[in-house]
């Protein structure tokens, strides 16, 4: 992983843009493990269907990712001589394979498990060589991967790095990218870029149960809320985050939940708490491969009928997929926005592919319009589910003398108190359905890629792949649009705006 | 962020009881132990002097758990066993509140289990206010972890057959820094607790033998059983574990208060979103 995100860092502080993926085995830590590497001019939004390059650190445990990683006859494999002969389920591909010695000649077995044979960075050396990254570019990036490695490993390391670049001279292959197009970028995963909307819309508070994949987007919000005066708390288990929220939210902070699929079955019922009791609160779901426990490493979009229809009854709530790794940031923004206006919760699907993909993307500012939570006490007695003609209704936050209101999952009259009864029944439900009704996404329903009589109709991770399918189509002359939805439950997107 | 300010203490005001009620009518039965300890709340607030509107009373599911829409108080009345993380999470976004959990033993002890060890643990300045009836109310005679082994009803005819669990016991256990026991029928020493808890600067968990006359009127009879605790254990937490154990369940009182210090305050902000946003450039 190391490797690939040198690799990658490099070539996107060269101008380049690109995306890396990544393949884990079983074990739970160190294991076996591939990177996906994409370094292009344009930018990247799927995995592609072919790899220009293989690089073997060893083949061990190879076959299960083989069917995974799509090579050809084109494909250029480079692998230690000493790590034997190339694997029927890789060799099957006719792939070329250039034997490359990548660890040092003189060091024992021993000396290499105890200092560490730097093969990935000798590796990333060689490539980044190839493919004709400059050579301070790949020290560069080293140093940024390392962290604040002691001095010995920093200095093993570069010897490392120097050898594969001059591995590389030695090899008669001619695989240097097209020139790039240098600019400001960011480099970023589709979890943090979540993370970065969530706290550009103004969370504060976030509570959570690690779950794969959303784990890694709030290890790094931890730290970065706390420097914002915020706070992150690690909960007993989901039906306590999501409840430490709503409290939160209550309190009136802006408060998120990041899970995945087992998570959000078990927040359910409090979701729907939220929208009965009007309260607004930001659900990140990062999906992964379902049933059960299902397959936590890979990407499924797993969830989407739990989150449009998991609630009992009329359950009016927002639904958002982000559209890309860049988008993960607008949406997340967009959805605190909504959640607040709206008082409602708002659920965001992002899955693995998109949460896990590190892209390299254009930084350029596009925000969401601000929205804020309605607090105003208007004169006369106050009435926390008033039914009138804005169906959202004013939210004091607990500290302002006479706003006093008790939040209610019981049908309750305008006031919250519970009663029971067909018509305070109705024209809650009432209420709650216009504040959908009305919410009008403009622009921000979803976008539109391409011309033609043919369309593709999908969302989230899905559009990256789709956008490509219409683009060879396109090509072949068949042109074909990419229409991808960011809002996913029913809405009153005016049709004019296709 | 302007939700994020924290208003400073509000000076205690002189306050009745009836500043915290609401006028709605309680919903229990004619008897329900919950009125005397929705009293003996309703007291307790106007001693402590903050204001309805500076206080927040989160509740679960059951009959107890209506108990916040008869104050005037802010409050929210959530989802079956799931009041101690609102509250959290009311209290951890907003330390400048009163944060008090009330509930029923089905509540806290059975489908909140979890959340009341971990309540215990994480030791948040707030009140858990359990009115224990040793039955669910709500759903009309069903046995909770409190009630007795023998006890007859619909759902386990001759009795569960299964040892009730002391809650004392399991929040000494689970870290608790405040445990006392109370009972509806002396709502003025029940008063005097729950101002006790909610001064407690951590997680104050009150017991509260709250009857139900509607499926448990031998109830009635704790008013002989209930006494008055010898004395307060002071940290010692294997001294109240063993005085827990050997308990009847009706002694009445603090029985243990460990200083340990609550979670720290919220750190102010240190950076802004900008400078936290360089660490994603490439290629400046
Ligand atoms: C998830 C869920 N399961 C079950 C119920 C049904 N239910 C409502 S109240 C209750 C038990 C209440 O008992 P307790 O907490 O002891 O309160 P009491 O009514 O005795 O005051 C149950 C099981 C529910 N509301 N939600
Ligand atoms: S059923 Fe029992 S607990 Fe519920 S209101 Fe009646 S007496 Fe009180």
């Amino acid at each position: 992983m190391s490797a690939g995100e040198l690799l990658l860092r490099a070539a996107a502080d060269a101008g380049y843009y690109g995306m890396m993926s990544k393949l884990f085995g079983a074990q739970v830590r160190g294991g076996e493990a591939a990177a996906l590497v994409q370094i292009s001019t344009e930018p990247v939004s799927c995995q592609p269907d072919r790899f220009d390059l293989f690089v073997a650190l060893d083949w061990d445990k190879v076959d299960q990712f083989a069917s995974e990683i799509p090579l050809d006859e084109n494909t250029i494999i480079i692998a230690d001589p000493q790590s034997g002969p190339t694997p029927p389920s890789i060799a099957k591909s006719k792939a070329r394979t250039i034997p490359v010695s990548m660890s040092p000649g003189h060091a024992t077995p021993l000396e290499c498990a105890l200092q560490g044979k730097h093969t990935n960075v000798f590796a990333a050396g060689a490539v980044g060589a190839l493919v004709g990254l400059p050579v301070s570019g790949l020290q560069a990036a080293l140093v940024t991967v390392l962290g604040g490695k002691s001095v010995e490993a920093t200095r093993t390391n570069a010897a490392a790095l120097e050898a594969g670049i001059a591995a590389a001279a030695g090899l008669d292959l001619d695989m240097h990218l097209s020139p790039a197009h240098p600019a400001p970028r960011w480099l970023m995963t589709g979890n943090q870029a979540i993370a970065v909307g969530s706290l550009r819309g103004g969370v504060r508070f976030v509570g959570c149960y690690p779950i794969t994949p959303a784990t890694d987007l709030v290890e790094w919000l931890a730290p970065q809320i706390q420097k914002l005066g915020g706070r992150l708390v690690m909960a007993e288990d989901e039906l306590s985050s999501i409840n430490m929220v709503l409290g939160a939210s209550y309190g009136g902070v802006p408060a998120m939940t990041v899970t995945s699929g087992p998570g959000l079955s078990l927040m359910v019922e409090t979701i729907g708490l939220a929208i009965a009791a009007e309260v607004p609160a930001v659900i990140i779901d990062v999906m992964r491969g379902g049933p059960s426990t299902g397959i936590p490493s890979k990407t499924e979009q797993s969830d989407i009928n739990i989150a449009v229809y998991g609630c009992h009854g009329d359950a009016p709530h927002v639904v958002l997929a982000p559209t890309s790794v860049r988008d993960c940031m607008f949406t997340g923004e967009w959805a605190v926005y909504l959640a607040e206006s709206l008082q409602t919760p708002v659920i965001v699907l992002s899955d693995q592919a998109l949460g896990l993909a590190y892209a390299v993307i254009d930084p350029k500012l596009d925000r969401p319009q601000p929205l804020a939570r309605r607090t105003d006490l208007s004169v006369g007695p106050f009435k926390r589910y008033a039914v009138g003609t804005d169906p959202v209704t004013a939210m004091p936050r607990p500290g302002t003398p006479g706003g006093q209101w008790v939040g209610e999952g019981l049908t309750h009259n305008e006031t919250g108190i519970p009663v029971g009864g067909a018509s305070v029944h109705l024209a809650q439900i009432d209420k709650r359905a216009r504040k959908i009704a009305q919410f009008d996404p403009g622009p921000h329903w979803g976008s539109v890629w391409g011309e033609g009589e043919t369309a593709i109709l999908t969302f989230g991770s899905s559009i990256g792949p789709a956008q490509e399918a219409a683009r060879r189509l396109a090509a072949a002359g068949q042109p074909s649009r990419v229409i991808g939805l960011r809002v996913l439950m029913h809405s009153t997107a005016p049709a004019a705006s296709w | 962020m302007s939700t994020l300010e924290i208003a400073a203490p509000a000076h205690a005001q002189v306050l009745a009881a009836h500043d915290f009620h609401s006028g709605a009518t309680p919903i229990w039965c004619p008897g329900c132990g919950d009125y005397g300890v929705l009293s003996a709340l309703e007291h307790a607030l106007a001693a402590h002097g903050r204001p309805p509107h500076e206080v927040v009373l989160v509740s679960g599911i059951g009959c107890s758990s209506r108990l916040p829409a008869y104050t005037s108080c802010y409050g929210f009345h959530g989802v079956h066993g799931r009041a101690l993380p609102f509250a959290a999470g009311v209290k951890l976004a907003r330390p400048d509140l009163e944060v008090i959990a009330v509930g029923g033993d089905g509540d806290g002890f059975s489908i909140g289990g979890n959340h009341f060890i971990h309540a215990c643990r994480r030791n948040l300045d707030m009140l858990y206010l359990v009115m224990d009836n040793r039955v669910y109310g709500m759903t009309k005679g069903q046995p909770s972890p409190t009630t007795e082994p023998d006890w007859d009803s619909d759902i386990a005819p001759g009795g569960l057959g299964l040892r009730p669990f002391e809650p004392v016991a399991l929040a000494l256990a689970a870290g608790a820094t405040f445990i006392a026991r109370g009972f509806a029928g002396r709502s003025h020493e029940l008063s005097d607790l729950i101002l006790a808890g909610i001064k407690w600067p951590g997680f104050a968990f009150v017991q509260v033998l709250s009857p139900c006359m509607a499926f448990r009127s031998e109830q009635f009879g704790w008013k002989d059983s209930v006494r008055a605790t010898s004395h307060a254990i002071e940290d010692d937490r294997a001294a109240a574990h063993a005085a827990a154990i050997a308990d009847d369940g009706y002694s009445l009182g603090v029985l243990f208060r460990d200083h340990r210090a609550s979670i720290p305050a919220r750190p102010a902000a240190k950076a802004s979103l900008t400078q936290i946003e360089t660490q994603f450039m490439v290629c400046r």
